[in-house]
């Protein structure tokens, strides 16, 4: 009966983006630690990947009429294959790939993010309350 | 998400350390023996940065530490000054005095590099912060 309940707002949706948004901001705060680190090559959780992965997990529920069970993102099999493709940093001669302002960006995107699930999620919440209680 | 307050507070500690270092080197500019008093020209020191795998998060976040504390080996500053007890007594520097070789603009340069890492991480655990107290505003 909850599940019904949870389901029909997007709730399960909007907590997947925060817990991703979360995940991420450690491996940015990592990053940043690590940004004098010779050899140290920066990580990433893309969130293209999480998308796409969210929105499949969406397209199913949708379908079957199923409680959602999104998230489900991973990390590339081989990190460094994709750093190699990354063409927005560049290797320094410690071996360092970080660039400052990339990841200064990147962190601020992501609480923006994180912010915006939130600020939904309680919303979404306080109408359910409204809506137990029948008063506004 | 707690563990990223702890991974930026390893990149604040490393940057001190590394600041740290930079202070002592500046500080010793002019030290022309060493603590027993024989007369040696001050090696500067510089820090080893390395990924802590003590400290992490999930999906691959690491913090970092010092490795080491290295005395770079480099050759001293020859300074004519017969007169100064750390003098060279004989031989063909006679009348010199080791003082150390340290470039006063490379250790600014890396002072305010380490200032500005520094900054970066407090600014993260301010982020931090937010995110924290946002998810926990849910409840109120």
């Amino acid at each position: 009966m909850l599940a019904q309940l949870f389901n029909s707002t997007t709730i399960p949706v909007l907590e997947q983006v925060a817990g991703f948004a979360q995940d991420r901001h450690q491996v940015l705060a990592g990053n940043l630690a690590n940004i004098d680190t010779p050899g140290y090559r920066t990580r990433d959780l893309p969130p293209e990947l999480f998308e796409a992965s969210l929105k499949k997990a969406l397209r199913a529920r949708d379908q079957n009429n199923q409680p959602a069970a999104p998230g489900g993102y991973r990390r590339p099999s081989n990190p460094l294959a994709e750093v190699r493709g990354d063409v927005k940093s560049m290797v320094r001669h410690d071996e360092n790939n970080t660039g400052f302002e990339a990841q200064i960006t990147e962190i601020a995107k992501n609480q923006m993010t994180h912010s915006l699930a939130m600020s939904v999620l309680v919303n979404q919440f306080q109408l359910l309350g409204a809506a137990i209680s029948e008063r506004a | 998400m707690i563990s990223a307050l702890d991974i930026s507070a390893s990149g604040l500690t490393a940057q001190r350390t590394r600041l740290t270092a930079i202070a002592n080197n500046i500080a010793n500019i002019s030290t022309t023996h060493d603590e027993s008093g024989a007369p040696e020209a001050y090696q500067p020191r510089f820090s080893v940065f390395e990924t802590d795998d003590a400290v992490r998060g999930p999906h691959g976040a690491v913090g970092v530490r010092v490795a080491s504390v290295e005395i770079a080996d480099v050759e001293p500053r020859w300074r004519y000054q017969p007169y100064h007890p750390d003098a060279v007594q004989e031989g063909e520097r006679k009348g010199y005095v080791a003082y150390p070789n340290i470039s006063v603009m490379t250790e600014f340069t890396d002072a305010l590099e380490a200032t500005r890492a520094y900054e970066a991480n407090l600014g993260v655990i301010d982020v931090t912060k937010e995110m924290v107290q946002q998810t926990l505003r849910i409840l109120a």
